[in-house]
């Protein structure tokens, strides 16, 4: 498989109180039709990754709604899949490209969180989980809390271990101008931060917040004449894969791993003809810190019960080791708008590979790898990336 | 005398948390130690905040089924007798035997009457099972009653749910009811208006004029009728609104207070209103011997009392140890402060 | 937002009675600090995952607990307990829980 990513445009993630969910997305698309330098009447199908705009603002039909804002009215459509709208989406669009039935798409993930007050925000977002989950009172950060305590307990993580991806990640996002959260933080404030859902505290999770990512994607070769007046490296998807697993936790064989994940990389290396070992650059899908590290073991980038210590030992920071884990922030520090994230990680791991990346460039990657989880695990859509 | 009519099974369940009254006087400002003495009561039992009559009900007709050895669908009749019961349209029976898994071949009703209706339940049992019409029933007192802040029965009112099970099946019997006798009037003691969260009362008229008279009317009436005295029976179990008022009666009528202690939990749980005297009866029969006699005097404000003569069976001792018995309730225990029950209980908005 | 339909109630009820008086073990556990919506009064509040000997595994509150309880391998029960306070108006849903043994 070979789809060209043409154009990648993200808006800054935070709490963008004066910014619409309409403007998020054109502000998204224009950027990265800009960056195609291709137009509006160049797209053939809309995909937007959205979850949460029916259960916080009352609002569906997405497809139409934003094709309309966009001044276009080409098929469009919502793709829902949680945190993994995004990703979602990009596969699907995908698939449309690969049956024939399009050519140039764009997919745009979008989510705006800060609209409401954060109780009816949790609660919306356990709309991922399972209704037994929800009656006992759930939360995500209860259910990662629930993986991180049987993840602990089988491998004796010490929790400066855990602590230590936020700090990493917030790290990068000094970096990333686009990130939600522009300071560093120390191992300390990790640890010293509130408790949310034992053992997790505030600072091992993702943040609340607004923003939208686009991207073009098209079968072909950049067009004749598409191409930016600098020479610049293709860059093209060559795996688009989901698996899904239970709802609940209470249905998964193994409380330290997502197989989801699992199964998906696993038949995403194969379509990409690749080893986990290739992998120069990766976002993954850090709602909370226990999910990097066990996103890392069952990406196979480091064996089972030692991904914390090697990360805490800079093994995926950016400068120091390979593959560099989440350039941009992360859902942690560049901030984690739900269906806006799968997307953005596409956007951001082409435009590693374009070498565009600045002071977050990540030295001569070539491959790099999406990790885009839904729910607790329910549901895992991973793309691999190649530059030429 | 009944013919057909015995306890086949019975269960209690006590909440874990305990009041102190000493918590409680010392918040507002009063000396412990006179409060203690003169309620006759040390603690009382808190529900937690997701129970309620409903959840407490269900806990006790479990055990009673489970000492019972009764499949759940041969209960024919539930009757429950609360003055807390969670909805005021909604019946507390049919979601509680749902929950027993009774299925549908049941008359289920809620039964209201202060601190006695679970007792007024028992009586229609009694009814049903001695006209053949059923062949096994169960009543549930269960109360999670509230008080007002700052009034005297903060001190009492206490929680709690007990359950029994009344069959025709002889063999089955652990306890025979051989006869009860009511006694009743319109005596506004201790009341509760519609959509009012706490209940009133009219300080010491609820003791002689109203608690007084009807238990010792419905209990001598009783005793009268069958020619018995106190001294035939080898326990007496009465309300116990504190640790005071059951005393006085049991000594009125001549009973000694050797045979009032084994019933006597009041101090240990405050006033569970419709299941004080049951839960009283459950602590006798779980050291009765066979053949033991009991005399049961429920009290209801509004008011009315409802005596019972009940004669133990030499299956009683087997069949009690089927379950945890309020012993086990007794010593599980859990210290609350005074914010801890003001959050409990709801009172913090 | 948050008032639960009778009918999924009701629904749901039926399932309860199957599974009161059922023994387990937690499997894993947190203790919610930050509750969703309509949970606020009972916060904190843990939460395990259990399994049960009859083979299934469910998710519910702990209830009557102290803190050394927390742990994996504890023996629970499950029993009968409101699932959390109802909206003034609307019915109340009752549900499993878990209780320490």
């Amino acid at each position: 498989m070979k789809i060209s990513v043409l154009g990648v445009g993200t808006t800054k993630f935070g709490e963008l109180w004066e910014v619409s969910p309409r403007a998020l997305v054109k502000e998204a698309v224009s950027e990265a039709l800009s960056d195609a330098n291709l137009k509006l009447s160049d797209i053939e199908a809309l995909y937007v990754g959205n979850m949460l705009s029916g259960i916080l603002g009352k609002q569906e039909n997405l497809g139409a709604l934003f094709a309309e804002e966009l001044g276009i009215d080409i098929p469009a459509f919502k793709v829902e899949g949680a945190c993994a709208s995004g990703g979602l989406a990009v596969h699907n669009a995908i698939n449309s490209i690969l049956a024939g039935v399009y050519r140039t798409v764009l997919v745009v993930g979008v989510e705006k969180m800060t609209d409401h007050n954060p109780g009816e925000v949790v609660s919306a977002l356990m709309g991922a989980g399972h209704d037994e989950e929800r009656l006992a009172g759930m939360t995500f950060p209860g259910l990662y809390a629930m993986l991180a305590r049987s993840y602990i307990e089988k491998y004796k993580t010490k929790k400066e271990d855990l602590a230590a991806v936020a700090v990493k990640n917030h790290y990068h996002a000094t970096l990333n101008p686009k990130a939600q959260f522009q300071f560093k933080v120390s191992l300390d404030q990790v640890l010293a931060s509130p408790s949310v859902a034992e053992p997790l505290r505030l600072l091992d999770c993702s943040p609340i917040s607004d923003g939208a990512s686009a991207i073009i994607i098209a079968k072909v070769n950049p067009p004749a004449g598409g191409q930016k007046a600098t020479r610049r490296k293709n860059v093209y998807i060559t795996a688009s894969t989901v698996a899904t697993d239970t709802l609940s936790l209470a249905g998964r064989k193994d409380l330290t791993s997502l197989t989801s994940a699992v199964k998906a990389a696993g038949k995403a290396y194969k379509m990409a003809g690749i080893e986990p070992g290739n992998i120069d650059v990766a976002e993954v899908h850090d709602c909370f810190s226990i999910a990097e590290i066990i996103a890392c073991e069952d990406l196979s980038f480091f064996p089972k019960g030692k991904a914390a210590s090697e990360i805490a030992k800079g093994k995926t920071t950016l400068g120091q080791g390979r593959p560099v884990v989440n350039p941009s922030g992360g859902l942690k520090a560049c901030g984690h708008p739900v269906g806006a994230t799968g997307v953005k990680q596409i956007a951001e791991i082409a435009t590693q590979l374009r070498g565009e990346a600045g002071l977050r460039q990540v030295k001569g990657a070539k491959v790099g790898l999406t990790h885009n989880v839904g729910g607790s695990g329910a549901v895992a859509a991973i793309h691999i990336l190649k530059n030429e | 005398m009944l013919q057909n009519v015995g306890i086949v099974g019975f269960g209690a369940y006590i909440p874990a948390n305990r009041l102190p009254v000493k918590e409680v006087a010392e918040f507002w400002g009063k000396e412990p130690k006179n409060i203690e003495k003169s309620l006759g009561v040390i603690e009382k039992a808190i529900p937690d905040e997701d129970e309620d009559a409903v959840t407490m009900g269900v806990e006790a007709g479990l055990a009673a089924l489970k000492m019972g050895k009764v499949p759940p669908e041969k209960l024919e009749a539930i009757y429950v007798g609360s003055e807390s019961h969670p909805y005021a349209v909604n019946p507390s029976a049919t979601i509680i035997g749902e929950a027993l898994g009774v299925g549908r071949n049941y008359l289920a009703a809620d039964l209201e009457f202060a601190c006695k209706a679970a007792t007024a339940g028992m009586e229609n049992l009694a009814g049903l099972l001695e006209a053949d019409l059923i062949n096994y029933g169960m009543v549930i007192g269960s109360d999670a009653s509230q008080a007002k802040p700052h009034d005297a029965l903060e001190y009492t009112v206490g929680a709690g749910a007990a359950a029994f099970i009344l069959s025709r099946k002889k063999e089955k019997f652990l306890v025979q009811i051989l006869d009860f006798a009511s006694y009743s009037s319109d005596t506004p003691d201790f009341w509760r208006r519609d959509g009012i969260p706490y209940p009133s009362h009219q300080g010491r008229f609820s003791g002689k004029p109203a608690y007084f008279v009807h238990v010792t009317s419905a209990a001598k009436k009783l005793l009268e009728k069958n020619k018995m005295k106190p001294a035939d029976f080898s326990y007496c179990v009465f309300h116990m609104p504190n640790g005071k008022f059951p005393l006085e009666a049991a000594l009125t009528l001549g009973f000694e207070k050797k045979q009032l202690e084994p019933g006597l939990i009041v101090g240990q749980i405050g006033n569970p209103y419709s299941a004080s005297s049951l839960l009283g009866l459950c602590s006798v029969l779980e050291v009765a011997k066979p053949n033991d006699l009991i005399f049961l005097t429920s009290y209801g404000s509004g008011a009315g009392a409802d005596s019972f003569i009940l004669k133990t069976t030499k299956l009683l001792n087997t069949a009690r140890k089927r379950v945890s018995g309020i012993k086990e309730y007794l010593n599980n225990r859990r210290e609350i402060s005074y914010s801890k029950y003001l959050r409990l209980t709801n009172k913090i908005l | 937002m948050n008032s639960i339909s009778p009918v999924k109630i009701w629904r749901h009820q039926k399932e309860t009675s199957l599974l009161l008086e059922k023994e387990g073990k937690i499997v894993s556990w947190t203790l919610v600090r930050v509750p969703p919506f309509g949970y606020e009064r009972q916060a904190p509040y843990p939460v395990v995952l259990v399994e049960l000997k009859i083979g299934k595994r469910m998710i519910g509150q702990l209830v009557d607990w102290q803190e050394n309880d927390l742990k994996t391998g504890r023996q629970v029960k499950t029993v009968y307990r409101r699932i959390r306070q109802p909206d003034p108006e609307g019915v109340i849903p009752y549900g499993i829980k878990f209780k320490p043994i």
